[in-house]
């Protein structure tokens, strides 16, 4: 049988649109956003009311808890239970684009509370963790999944 | 470098797409694959029984919550071809066939 020069390129771009809903799929599950927006609202309301012990305490546990999820979750390929997308169509940049993020919403955060602090608000790392818990919560996919084009990740 | 060599079994539209998902991922699971490939229960299970008959694709029955699951995967096999079939096609269009599934995305066409 031979194939002609213009159905093997349907194929070849068959073969690129396979690829590309695989590589779709790189992302974190859903779960782990709300484990964030959850954990920051939790620290922002300990770091107002609590005692300085247990700002320690909960930071140090929430950031233990986090590197034992996220050494199973960074690498990205497994968003959903339906695949697990390969290394090589995964590549190796998602985990530093997921920290990175995470540093920049945290360097938010404290902004926000150093800004509302000096505003005079009172609990202002509650507010601060409420405006920015739910753009993790929320916006946590779309936001990675726009910063791994940014970066071709 | 990848050998050319066309590959009547893959050819076929939705068995390509089938594959190249396939290459694409360590496993994906039936529903996934039948999901996105918009068919029928039947009809995916024939297309893998095809693939696994050839050595192309393996299959894994298993039990996750109550719910009996398939999980398949592309053999070294099965890569191969896969990738010696998309050389194949870049050969045809007049493109470098120099392509494996692990690394480069094939070229725009």
């Amino acid at each position: 049988m031979t194939t002609a020069p213009d159905e093997a390129a349907a194929a070849l771009a068959a073969v690129r649109r396979a690829r590309e809903r695989v590589a779709g799929q790189v992302g974190l599950p859903r779960l782990y956003w709300w484990g964030m927006a959850a954990g920051w609202l939790a620290l922002g309301a300990i770091g107002d009311l609590g005692p300085e012990w247990l700002i320690t305490v909960a930071t140090v546990l929430f950031g233990a808890a986090h590197s034992m999820i996220a050494s199973h979750l960074l690498d990205g390929r497994q968003r959903t239970d339906g695949l697990r997308v390969s290394a090589a169509v995964a590549g190796h940049r998602t985990p530093v684009v997921v920290i990175g993020m995470l540093v920049a919403l945290v360097a938010l955060t404290v902004g926000l509370a150093l800004g509302l602090d000096a505003d005079g608000a009172g609990h202002p790392s509650i507010w601060a963790a409420a405006i920015v818990a739910p753009v993790v919560g929320f916006g946590g996919p779309e936001i990675l999944q726009a910063l791994r084009r940014l970066v071709r990740a | 470098m990848t050998r050319p060599r066309f590959d009547e079994l893959i050819h076929p539209s939705t068995r390509l797409t089938l594959v190249a998902m396939l290459a694409a991922a360590d496993w994906a699971e039936f529903g996934y694959l039948r999901d996105e490939l918009g068919l029928s229960d039947s009809a995916l299970s024939k297309q893998l029984a095809a693939l696994e008959e050839a050595g192309y694709v393996a299959t894994e029955r298993r039990a996750d919550r109550g719910r009996r699951r398939v999980r398949a995967r592309l053999t070294p096999a099965g890569r191969s071809a896969y990738d010696g079939h998309v050389a194949a096609l870049r050969a045809i269009v007049g493109l470098d066939a120099g392509y494996g599934s692990g690394g480069a995305s094939p070229a725009r066409s």
